[in-house]
């Protein structure tokens, strides 16, 4: 016997002897799950509206600033939005569609997009900003969900570079966390919960805004319902 | 030398419970350490006060716990299940998972991987657990280099100090000590003391590392049973940085992390940040499954580290204990540890939930003075996300410290069991203990003062009085006087 398989063994062994019932099953375990209770707010009351205002309030809260946009107006609101920031470089992933990226290019001097087909490392580090889409986002903890698709990305894109500008869709609004978990059908093998830029509260607990992920958090909002 | 010591709070508190003294012997120092106590006491005002604002708000504050306990119980009751169910999955994935019954057995798995990648440095994102098998130090001896990555870490590493809270491991330290600690190690002249100056030079400090090393270690917050997944709540994105830049990501994680399904995560995400840093939700979670080709590391390997949990699940009441997801809600709430600080408990876990942790984990062989490290005042239990009893667990342990120790030949004749054992033989028959009684109210006489109040006691009773004074005891007892107003009634 492997010295691996042994520690298993007994880590697993113990575990089963400590149990009351040493015999518990998979399909015990799952009747067991299924009877625990979970009483608490599965789905929030707020009008659509309302949720929208409160996802942006919470997103201020966080120091991520927030433009809103009717769909037809995401394309120049994109652009307006990357040439006020003062950058020139950006990453975008490989899913954007090119409505979103091509009234860009020929309103800024020395622009430059970097789609990210495999681009190395050292490329998305000198990239000073992405786009992306997002999966879902929750109002009531200003959260956005990546589940890292072709529309939002590896992971490696919207942490390298300095400035994220990531779209958000207000049909993508969901007022609690467990109606986020509701819209998830199979388990997603890569998920990110971004709540505001990076922050840091170590030194005498006080919120410093951007340590290594992106400093700054930009978000567009765009009404395609209501 | 003499400008730095002279700023120097962080001395060299031990934390290996074989190793550090008792508590009262440990607190000693710290409570006389004025600078250390007004940090400690800041940064714990801070967090508690955000924490009561943002729990107030949340109306299902109550139910969520309620189910969080009752998810915890339930995985605990079924970890064998759930554990294999975690290995199948994540090794479907594509993720090799490995288990370790001691902290030498994990440390000595993970160095082997760690040669096996021709490693000679690692990033590594802030875990307690890493800090529990005491791993930086053997890695360091067998030649590899490991660089924390957290703020907190990055201070207490560069500064030489040690860790005394769970979620900000450097809050007893200020401003200017870290400031004096950066300019040192790192070599910046004119260094401010801004915490946003701080921050960029350990941000700068850490980036070419992020960029350049190819392994990490980290530890976990939840495994998910369902998929093989693994989950890391953190802030600053240097957990992002080492779980995704590298080639190689090494996980070590406690057998009791592991959560059923995926959808458990709405219970436990919506609890952790609230507790933990009086956050609604903290800047970053990331989630992985095994490897995914072309985005991350390309070799993921998990270490499941029993190291004395499973002999902890035998036991009913002390069980709950491993429920616990870290959150340090207890710590930041203990009217004990806002006295003394981390450094006193002798273990990297502290507070409250260091005190019925560290010792279970040590088997009861170490670390024995722990269960006496509070009041019982319960607020621990009352801030738990995952309802841990905590006063019910310390008492339990109380029992079996005593329990122990009167069997030990070498207390027959401690003051304290010697004692027990007569007031045993006294108290179980009355004409006995009539008599002590008796007796007792002439003894006592001589040390009571004209107030009526005792002062001081010699012997055993002395440490009671070292610290308060003691009622004298009053001319009549209680069934005397009945007994008179029974016999003048009639």
């Amino acid at each position: 016997m492997s010295p691996v398989t042994s520690s298993r063994q007994q880590v697993l062994g113990r575990n089963w002897a400590a149990m009351r019932n040493p015999a518990a099953t998979a399909e015990e375990a799952a009747e067991g799950y299924a009877r625990l209770e979970r009483d608490y707010v599965m789905r929030g009351d707020m009008t659509a509206k309302a949720c929208q205002e409160l996802f942006v309030e919470r997103l201020r809260e966080y120091d991520a600033e927030v433009v809103e946009c009717a769909p037809e107006e995401l394309g120049a609101t994109i652009a307006a939005q990357l040439q006020s920031s003062g950058r020139h470089t950006f990453v975008a992933p490989p899913g954007l569609s090119a409505a979103w990226l091509v009234p860009v290019a020929w309103q800024i001097s020395g622009f430059e997009w970097n789609i990210d087909h495999d681009l190395p490392m050292d490329e998305i580090d000198k990239a000073e900003g992405v786009v992306t889409a997002c999966f879902c986002a929750v109002a009531d903890s200003g959260t956005i969900v990546l589940h890292h698709s072709a529309t939002e990305g590896r992971r490696v894109i919207t942490l390298l570079p300095d400035w994220h500008l990531c779209v958000v869709r207000a049909s993508q609004i969901v007022e609690t966390l467990p109606e986020y978990f509701d819209r998830c059908k199979q388990p997603p093998a890569l998920v990110t919960w971004i709540s505001g830029p990076s922050a840091t509260a170590d030194i005498e607990m006080t919120r410093i805004k951007g340590v290594h992920g992106p400093r700054f958090l930009q978000v567009i909002l765009v009404r395609d319902e209501c | 030398m003499s400008a730095a010591s002279e700023h120097e709070v962080i001395d060299h508190p031990i934390l290996d419970p074989a190793l550090a003294p008792p508590f009262p012997v440990a607190a000693l120092p710290l409570l006389r350490n004025s600078q250390l106590r007004k940090n400690v006491a800041h940064a714990i005002d801070v967090i508690q006060a955000k924490r009561a604002r943002l729990v107030a708000e949340k109306r299902d504050w109550q139910t969520l716990r309620a189910a969080a306990a009752a998810i915890k119980e339930h995985v605990l009751e079924n970890l064998g299940v759930y554990l294999e169910q975690f290995e199948a999955r994540c090794t479907a994935a594509g993720g090799t998972v490995h288990w370790a019954r001691d902290a030498a057995d994990a440390r000595r798995i993970i160095l082997e991987l760690l040669r096996k990648e021709k490693a000679d440095e690692v990033i590594k994102i802030k875990t307690m657990t890493s800090a529990e098998i005491q791993l930086n130090p053997y890695l360091e001896s067998n030649g590899v280099r490991a660089y924390e990555t957290d703020l907190a870490e990055i201070i207490l590493q560069l500064g030489g100090g040690e860790p005394s809270h769970i979620v900000v491991p450097a809050l007893h330290v200020n401003r200017s000590q870290v400031r004096e600690i950066f300019a040192r190690r790192m070599g910046i002249e004119n260094l401010s003391d801004e915490p946003k100056a701080l921050t960029a030079a350990a941000r700068n400090y850490l980036r070419q590392k992020f960029l350049s090393v190819p392994t990490a270690i980290s530890g976990a917050n939840f495994l998910i049973a369902e998929t093989g997944s693994v989950a890391i709540v953190e802030s600053e994105g240097n957990g992002r940085m080492c779980l995704t830049l590298p080639r190689t990501m090494i996980t070590l994680a406690g057998i009791e992390k592991v959560l059923p399904r995926f959808a458990d995560l709405e219970v436990m995400l919506q609890l952790l940040a609230r507790s933990a840093t009086g956050e609604r939700m903290n800047p970053y979670t990331s989630l992985w499954t095994g490897v995914t080709p072309g985005d991350g590391p390309q070799r993921f390997h998990i270490v499941l580290l029993d190291n004395g949990r499973s002999s902890i699940l035998a036991r009913k009441t002390e069980r709950q204990t491993l429920r616990c997801i870290r959150c340090a809600a207890c710590i930041n709430t203990c009217p004990v540890y806002r006295q003394t600080g981390g450094h006193a408990y002798g273990s990297v876990y502290p507070g409250p939930i260091g005190a019925i942790l560290t010792p279970q984990l040590e088997q009861m062989r170490h670390a024995q003075s722990l269960p006496y490290a509070s009041s019982l005042c319960g607020a621990c239990y009352e801030v738990c996300p995952v309802k841990i009893n905590i006063p019910e667990v310390l008492l339990e342990l109380r029992a079996r410290v005593t329990d122990d120790e009167r069997h030990q030949v070498s207390r027959f004749f401690d003051p304290i069991y010697l004692g027990l054992r007569v007031a045993n033989v006294i108290f179980s028959r009355a004409w006995l203990f009539y008599a002590a009684q008796r007796m007792g109210r002439i003894g006592l006489r001589f040390f009571t003062q004209k107030d009526g109040w005792i002062h001081s006691l010699p012997s055993v009773g002395a440490k009671w009085t070292q610290t308060r004074d003691l009622r004298g005891l009053p001319r009549q007892t209680f069934h005397g006087w009945w007994a008179d107003r029974q016999r003048r009634m009639k």
